[in-house]
Parts: C-alpha cells; structure tokens; sequence
C-alpha cells in the first residue's frame, strides 16, 4: 500500500520542524524511515548528504510512550545509549546528572519508571534521548498522552531545551497550536496516500509563550497559514 | 496454580498497605492463618477410631511418632537422599531446557512457527501415562524419575518464556537498535529482563509438578526413594507412615517456595516497588 507520496522536505540544522497531518496519513512512518527502521520502496532518506540505508544510529527518537525500561532505575535508562555506545563510566554519570537536570529530573535518579508520573517518564525519556547528543532528534507526539497542563508546561520546557543545546528537532503533531509554537516551519501532509501539502516558516519570536498562544505577537498569522492548508483537507471530506 | 502464585508475590505490597492501618491485625494474621490447619489437626486426632477407623486414616500423634522414628532411626534418610537428588536434578535440566528452548523460538519468529505445533502437541499429552514407558527406556534408577520431573518442568517453564520473550514491545526493540543497541546488548538489557518475572512464574509452578513427576516414576517401579516408601506403606496397611510421607514432601515443596519467593523478590525488585500485581498467562 503507498503511504507516502511525493514528499520532500529538508531539516536544516538547529532547526525545529513539525510535521502535521490528519490522524492514519503517515507521519509515524515518515519518522520510521528517518531513523532507517524503513526503507522507503522508491525515494531516499538523506542524512548529512548520505543516504540511510540501514538503522541511522546518528538519530534519536522519542516515541509516543515514554518507554523507559521498567526494570532499570531513571538514572540507568538515561544511561543506557552511552552504554550501549561504550562511553566510559566516569563520562557516563556526568552526563547523566546533566541531562538529569536539564530536564529537571535531578534527584531521582535511583527512582524507578513506576515511581514516576507521566510527565516526569517523558523529561526521562527526551533525557535518555538528548543525551548521547543526536545530530537529529525525532518526536513521534510525545505529548499526545499528556493531560493539558503537563502538556503546556512539557511545550515550554521542550522549546527552552531546544533552544539551550541547539537540537535540530522533527516533531510529529496533530495539534495545530502545538506545531505553530514550537516549530520554526510546519509540513503539513494530506490524507493517505499522503502528500506534501505546504511547508509553512513560522516567524514568531522566541522565547514563545507556551501558555497563552494569542500574547505571541502574530500567532493568529501564523494559525491562519497552517489552517488554511489544513482546513482543505476538511473541505474533500476526507478527514475523519 | 495462579491463585497460589497471585498470593505469593502480592504479599508484599498488601503487608505494606497494613503497615499505615492497625498494629494488632499484623501480630493476629499469622494466627488467624495457622488456625484452620490447627483445626483440622485436632478434628483428624478426634476423629480418628471414633467416625472412622484408625486403620484408614491413622492420627497426627502417630504419624509425629513415626516421623520421630524415621529420622531417628535413620530408615528415611537414603529414600530422602534419593528422591532430593531425583527432584533437584530434574528440576534444573527441566527449568534449563525450558529457558533456553522458550527463550530460542521466543526470539526467532521462523523457529517458532515449525516447533510451536509440536510442543503445543506435547503439551497435550497426559506426562503421567509415560511413566511406565521411561521406566523402560531409562531403567528403574534415577535415570527415569529425573527425566518425568525434567519433562514436567519443562513444559511449564518453556510457556513461560516463551510468552515472556514475546511479549516484549517492538516500539522497545527499534528504540534499542536506533540508541546502537548490538544483538547481545539486545539480549542483556531487554529481552532477558522482560522474560525474568516469566521464568519466575515458570519456576515456581514447576515446583510441585516436579515432585509430582518424581513420585509418580518412583510409584511406578523403583528401589529407592520417597515414593517407594509411601507405596510401600500403603500396601502393608501403614497409613501413619504413607502420611509421614506426605509430610515430608510437603515440607519440601513448603522450603522449595519459600527460597523461590525470596529469588524472585530479589531480582524483581522494581516490580515489588511498584506495586504491579504479578504477570499470569
């Protein structure tokens, strides 16, 4: 079956593209191909200018769920794609109790996933991810299960981290405001077979105000863009 | 088999609930457990030559005095010796065999798709009736005991795993892989921790079924051991010593549960914190 149709867009480095687009159009598999998990039967996925033939281990993912590994303790999960990469032990807890606290997480290192509340598995989980320094960093709706306010105060402080370590960051959405306020350019996609339908750049000066979308000076703007786009998949009748 | 399974490992998260309410029922529960076997203790002992015949069913104070005298007298400790050794080895090949095959057609999906009809075959057939037939392929020594409790763990530890390394999320695996995660690597961080509660579970329900496996080949056709004893027992009229037997076994699987609980608490300590009730298939 063809998902994915004619879609080219490219990442610039320190950049923070969303990708948006009705629910079962694909993006979870454009983000699959990006970490070479798939290959795409015709077209490329281009890293760096290199084609990914094979499991890109240069990429990092955050999935929907937080998965950490219940079995280990917070501070073991983060630690564990250095360890997998043979980075030495002293190395290793320094850059744990960094990423720790970059997401605010310094303290509960010895805690287990279960101990922990949903937000807090998440931070755990773009830890884990943020910290072997990926050259991209791939967003699969980590905040999709949040509740609201987790969800705002998760928005803000991914915009902060990003904007700290400079972290190229693709992000899949299907929440409008989410993608316009945190993104420096939306891809918007169509119903399955999906295609590319607009690229919007984003302008809004940043730091954004995560929490009150309309004080950001041209947020209405910038709505407006992706919306538009957006709203001509409604018109066909084709979102459900 | 699971409610035994669900209490076991559940106990620790209950006792803490306890601990913030009232101090007296802590010191009164084991009370109140021991009580019903008390019970039926003194109605056996009372009831023995007064409803029923002490022929038929003997009575505590003489199957305690039989016991005193087996040990006493040394006559148990070669049937006890015999029956340990058949029961420890069977029980390690069976939980062996039953790892490494679970785990082997858990990890390879091709595997799995030849031999998983057969083992499900397997399963199927009733491992008492092949008592008599390991008797004569394995001779009436150990040989035969080992390999009817070895078979019975197997299946039961062998489900186990096999579930356990199948249920592990694929979201979990290519996560892995994109963090660089090597095959072993694979093995060591998820697949054998996320099996571990699985063989848990396997082991300690493999726990009676070993002894059953054991005693049932010695019943068969044996020169020593602890079922040989109790057959023997019970074919002279002897029912204080088929009894005395029966107690000795309980003991063994009383200890045997005991040590695999405290195993298991051991290396499942994230789950016991968390409060997660037990996996049962």
């Amino acid at each position: 079956m063809r998902v994915l149709d004619e879609i080219s867009f490219e990442v610039n480095r320190g950049e923070f593209v969303a990708v948006i687009g009705p629910s079962g159009c694909g993006k979870s598999t454009l983000l699959q191909m990006a970490t070479g998990l798939l290959i795409p039967t015709r077209g490329a996925v281009r890293h760096r200018g290199q084609k990914v033939t094979s499991i890109n281990t240069k990429v990092g993912f955050v999935p929907q769920q937080a998965q950490l590994f219940p079995w280990k303790t917070l501070g073991q999960n983060v630690e564990l794609p250095l360890l997998l990469r043979g980075v030495a032990a002293a190395e290793r807890s320094a850059r744990v109790s960094t990423a720790l606290e970059l997401v605010g997480l310094k303290g509960f290192e010895r805690h287990y996933p279960s101990q922990l509340s949903g937000g807090m598995q998440k931070r755990g989980s773009i830890a884990r991810t943020m910290i072997y320094r990926p050259d991209i960093v791939l967003m699969d709706e980590p905040f999709g299960a949040l509740d609201a306010q987790t969800r705002m105060v998760m928005q803000s402080d991914l915009q902060k981290l990003s904007l700290e370590v400079g972290a190229t960051v693709v992000f899949v959405t299907h929440d409008i405001t989410e993608a316009v306020l945190l993104a420096d350019h939306v891809v918007v996609l169509s119903q399955r077979p999906s295609k590319l339908l607009a690229n919007v750049r984003i302008n809004l000066r940043r730091p954004r105000n995560m929490f009150e979308p309309v004080r950001n000076p041209g947020f209405d703007a910038a709505y407006n863009a992706v919306w538009t786009e957006f709203r001509s998949q409604l018109d066909a009748g084709q979102v459900h | 088999m699971s409610e035994l399974a669900y209490d076991t490992s559940s106990r620790d998260v209950v006792s803490h609930r306890q601990r913030l309410g009232s101090q007296p029922i802590d010191l009164l529960r084991p009370l109140l457990k021991l009580l019903p076997g008390i019970i039926l203790l003194l109605f056996w002992q009372w009831a023995s030559g007064r409803l029923i015949r002490e022929i038929y069913v003997s009575k505590p104070s003489a199957v305690a005095q039989r016991l005193y005298e087996l040990f006493s007298s040394g006559e148990i400790y070669p049937h006890l010796w015999t029956t340990g050794q058949e029961l420890v080895v069977g029980y390690v090949i069976g939980v062996a065999g039953g790892v490494i095959s679970g785990y082997a057609l858990g990890r390879s999906p091709r595997l799995a798709r030849i031999f998983e009809p057969y083992v499900m075959a397997f399963y199927g057939v009733p491992k008492i009736a092949l008592a008599p037939l390991f008797i004569i392929w394995f001779g009436i020594g150990m040989a035969s005991k080992v390999a009817l409790a070895a078979i019975m763990v197997f299946f039961l530890v062998f489900y186990n795993v096999f579930a356990g390394v199948r249920s592990v999320d694929r979201e979990l695996i290519n996560l892995m892989l994109v963090m660089g995660a090597s095959q072993r690597q694979l093995t060591y961080h998820v697949f054998l921790p996320a099996a571990a509660p699985f063989v848990m579970l396997g082991m300690r329900l493999a726990i009676p079924y070993s002894v059953i496996g054991v005693i049932v080949g010695e019943f068969t056709s044996s020169t020593q051991g602890l079922g040989l004893f109790i057959h023997e027992a019970s074919s002279t009229y002897d029912p204080a010593g088929v009894f005395a037997g029966i107690v000795i076994l309980l003991a063994f699987v009383t200890i045997a549960n005991f040590f695999a609980g405290r195993l298991e608490r051991r290396l499942l300590r994230w789950r016991s914190l968390s409060g997660a009730g037990p996996i049962d298939i």
